[in-house]
């Protein structure tokens, strides 16, 4: 589905020149649950972006079932990121304005589709990821867990293939962390999502069916997570970040 | 939920949450409307013929005040969008082109434009009636309260706003279809960052502006055009200068006195002031020339109206005043023509005599540099004459003091004149000084009771002495209408011409006259004037509370860490005064230390005699400075007000 290709991120001027990531490739299968992992300054969140189209690469390719993402134009961007792409950042990004059921479908009534169709996917969205008595309510009014599930439903509401998510779990405690994730499981398995999570909790990233590692702008390894349970996956993540010397205070 | 629906939810937001904005964008629509108001309005126009140059002139303000609003909705658009960058990057993050974004922001900012000139047009309305008001006490007329709407003057408000707005949002839509996704989801703040990073730079950009910002204010003072604008420039290069080192030096001056730092609450102050300046050092800047011209504008309305008020006042203390320069002047053309047409209460025709030698002149001139003289000897005027003038003015009776000679003169005048003891000698009788008068008697002018003072004498001390002049005061009974006035002035034309050398000088003068001239220049001077100064005071101030009430959030969280990190309510509602203090009397320190010399040079300006009272030099900085501050401190009465209940902990 997904496939990067080489790619090269520089930032700076030319007299101060960071390298953010350096000929990373890898390829994202339909219906993945691909974790990134990495310390601080790693990559991580700038090799989301690149995918995400937040940002521009300096070199390499995305391929987004065999197109180049760098080709299309705002116009096919815009439409790309509308039908194809979700995200679920770490602060929710949520308009204060509206209501979390607005949110949800603020997308889809932009793109003048049917009103009684948005409304319908909204609910139909919203009791799969559990927040159907909150839809009314602002996002002020509501919880930090209950926040991201709304920003996942935003992110799904369209029918949207990838999922990608930016420490998701980031600002949330540990119990409304753990419901998240089960829910995001539950859109791979279940609604056949393909997620790429961007983390740097060995627990969050357990969840995943792949954990990717990030060192200093390159892939440094590589997880499968197989038909192993996700107790004894999270201790091998551990064990690769204690691999990567010297960092894993900084991950876990 | 549709693009507009969304644009207008939005925009109610928007309107909340920069109300000062708002509210000063309504009161902008208001005074743009009024103004235009008085402008189209035949009735106003009709007060005067003179008043034909009033719509020009109010265009001409009007394009001055549409560029300074102009600047500040492009300011705050501009601001807004950056506060919002976030916002509109989710925008299109969910699948929204640039485009559609800034039709977004366009059309909610249309529609704060649109709901803030609906309000501004029915305040409008009443600032209108309130113009007309004083307009009409100040041609003696009757005022009656009529609102009117006027349609001329609400589509010139119109296109004004629509000017404003479109070039503000065109501004906004070339910064939206240019921005990145990335830089608006990861825009927190673009700072201006440190312009002068060096200590000794810092230090000498410091001393210069000062001295600079001095040579500039004196370069003004001199009021020549090519100094005046050198000494602009100076003042601008200052104020600059003056704020980006100030911005820089704060941080260097805390790592020289490390004591000072951790004095009471000035860690806490001082940063916060140089953290705002270092990323709005320029604005500041900008600011600080905009209260400077505030302030100086205010300065000018307020000398031009002593100006017309003062000369005014001293020529009108007569219903009806002519005079004729020279000896055996016949006047009978101006008599008939009275009597037949003006109903006269009381009158006095006279001559004003002159002296043999210019004792008290000279004695004037050693004392004063103000002293302009039209007469080569003293004038004198007849005790009897003198009398029958007081009356015709209204003025209470001066007993006659045999052997002495009494000086009316105007209050510029009195210190010194109070002070000469010398006696006069007319003729074979020889006076000595008494009393000193200063009430208004038409003392301005060369054929007048003198200019500045007059000698008052005995009837008899007069026999033998050259006549200056011939003139006549009158009290009618009723003031003298514009078409009698310039029926007296045609008069005089035509006798000046009879002379084979035209050579004596004729002159007529009405309070009616007086009066309605005053109205007319206040309306086309003073008012434009004081419409320019309103709008730049708003819109500087407006730009400062924006700026201070968008760091409500931070301030919140700053009071929450120092209430945990154990600082009391009270010193916390103190320390947000002083930062607030310092913060809004920065940026009008430099615009008082400037604009106050000069007004007080421009005050000086006219001819002596006229500013005095409550339109003295002194009077009239005071003024100025007042005004500007009264409008000032609701600004930050209101900033203050929201920020303190918004961030200090209950």
């Amino acid at each position: 589905m997904l496939q990067v290709q080489n790619i090269e991120k520089y930032y700076g001027s030319k007299n101060n020149v960071t390298c953010a990531l350096n000929r990373v490739s890898f390829d994202v299968e339909a219906k993945e649950f691909l974790a990134i992992m990495g310390a601080s300054g790693s990559g991580k969140t700038t090799l989301l972006n690149c995918i995400s189209t937040i940002d521009s690469i300096s070199a390499g390719k995305i391929l987004l079932d065999g197109v180049n993402i760098a080709d299309l134009s705002e116009e096919e961007l815009a439409g790309f990121r509308r039908k194809r792409l979700g995200f679920v950042f770490q602060d929710f990004n949520l308009l204060d304005t509206l209501t979390i059921e607005e949110n949800i479908g603020l997308a889809l009534s932009l793109n003048h589709t049917n009103p009684k169709t948005v409304q319908n996917l909204v609910q139909d969205v919203a009791q799969k990821l559990g927040i159907t008595d909150i839809l009314s309510r602002f996002p002020y009014q509501v919880s930090g867990g209950q926040k991201q599930r709304a920003a996942c439903a935003r992110a799904m509401v369209a029918g949207q293939s990838l999922l990608l998510a930016d420490e998701p779990t980031g600002a949330l405690d540990s119990k409304a962390s753990k419901n998240l994730l089960e829910i995001m499981s539950a859109m791979n398995q279940d609604m056949g999502a393909t997620i790429i999570m961007v983390t740097h909790d060995a627990y969050s990233a357990s969840y995943a069916k792949r954990v990717l590692f990030l060192k200093d702008g390159r892939v440094f390894n590589e997880l499968l997570r197989g038909e192993r349970g996700r107790p004894v996956f999270y201790h091998e993540i551990l064990d690769v970040l204690a691999a990567l010397g010297g960092d894993v205070s900084d991950v876990i | 939920m549709t693009l507009s629906k969304l644009s207008l939810r939005n925009a109610k937001r928007q309107a909340g949450d920069y109300l000062v904005y708002f509210v000063t964008v309504v009161m902008a629509a208001g005074l743009l409307y009024s103004f235009n108001g008085l402008a189209f309005s035949q009735e106003i126009q009709e007060l005067s013929e003179k008043m034909d140059t009033l719509p020009i002139i109010i265009v001409l303000a009007s394009i001055a005040v549409v560029c300074v609003f102009g600047w500040l909705v492009s300011y705050a658009t501009g601001f807004m969008l950056s506060r919002r960058s976030r916002e509109l990057g989710t925008y299109i993050l969910i699948g929204l082109t640039n485009q559609q974004v800034a039709r977004l922001f366009f059309l909610e900012n249309l529609s704060v434009g649109g709901a803030a000139l609906a309000l501004g047009l029915v305040l409008g309305g009443f600032l209108y009636q309130f113009l007309r008001a004083i307009l009409f006490a100040m041609f003696g007329l009757p005022y009656h309260f009529s609102l009117a709407f006027s349609v001329p003057a609400a589509g010139l408000t119109l296109f004004y706003f629509a000017l404003i707005y479109l070039h503000a949002l065109r501004k906004s839509r070339k910064r939206i279809q240019r921005m990145k996704i990335y830089d608006l989801i990861y825009f927190e703040k673009q700072n201006e960052g440190m312009i002068i990073q060096k200590g000794n730079s810092r230090r000498l950009v410091f001393a210069v502006s000062l001295v600079l910002g001095m040579a500039g204010t004196v370069l003004l003072m001199l009021g020549e055009l090519m100094t005046g604008i050198i000494g602009s420039g100076c003042l601008i290069a200052a104020l600059f200068g003056y704020f980006l080192s100030f911005a820089s030096g704060v941080p260097a001056f805390f790592d020289k006195y490390p004591a000072q730092k951790y004095r009471g609450q000035n860690l806490l102050i001082f940063r916060t002031l140089s953290a705002k300046l270092s990323t709005m050092g320029i604005i500041m800047a900008i600011i600080s020339m905009i209260f400077t011209a505030t302030i100086i504008t205010e300065g000018s309305g307020l000398m031009f109206n002593g100006l017309f008020r003062g000369r005014s006042a001293e020529n009108a203390c007569f219903d009806l005043y002519f005079a004729i320069e020279g000896e055996d002047q016949d006047p009978s053309p101006y008599l008939d023509y009275i009597a037949e047409y003006i109903p006269v209460e009381q009158s006095v025709l006279y001559q004003v005599y002159l002296t043999d030698s210019p004792t008290v002149r000279d004695y004037i001139e050693s004392q004063t540099v103000y002293y302009y003289y039209n007469y080569d000897q003293d004038p004198i005027l007849r005790w009897s004459d003198y009398a029958a003038l007081r009356s015709i003015a209204g003025y209470p009776t001066v007993e006659p003091e045999p052997g002495r000679y009494l000086i009316h003169c105007m209050t510029y005048l009195e210190e010194p004149l109070r002070n000469y003891d010398q006696p006069i000698t007319l003729g074979s009788i020889t006076l000595s000084p008494g009393s000193v008068c200063t009430e208004r008697l038409s003392q301005s002018f060369g054929v007048a009771n003198g200019r500045g003072y007059i000698l008052v004498v005995p009837d008899e001390a007069v026999d033998g002495l050259a006549v200056h002049h011939l003139a006549y005061a009158a009290k009618t009974s009723q003031p003298v209408p514009a078409a009698q006035y310039d029926a007296l002035t045609d008069i005089a034309a035509t006798e000046y011409n009879k002379q084979e050398n035209p050579a004596n000088y004729a002159l007529v003068s009405t309070k009616a006259n007086e009066d309605a001239q005053v109205a007319v220049q206040t309306a086309i001077f003073v008012f434009p004037l004081f419409y320019l100064a309103l709008a730049l005071t708003m819109t500087a101030a407006t730009i400062l509370t924006i700026q201070q009430l968008s760091e409500t959030e931070r301030y919140r969280r700053q009071f929450v860490l120092l209430r945990k990190l154990g600082m009391a309510r009270r010193e916390m509602a103190q320390a947000l005064s002083r930062q607030f203090t310092v913060y809004y009397v920065m940026p009008a320190v430099p615009p008082v230390l400037i604009a106050a010399p000069i007004i007080f040079h421009l005050t000086r300006v006219p001819e002596p005699g006229v500013m005095v009272g409550m339109s003295s030099p002194l009077v009239i900085v005071a003024i100025s400075l007042g005004l500007f501050f009264l409008i000032y401190s609701i600004y930050i009465l209101l900033a203050y007000t929201s920020l303190k209940r918004n961030v200090l902990p209950q």
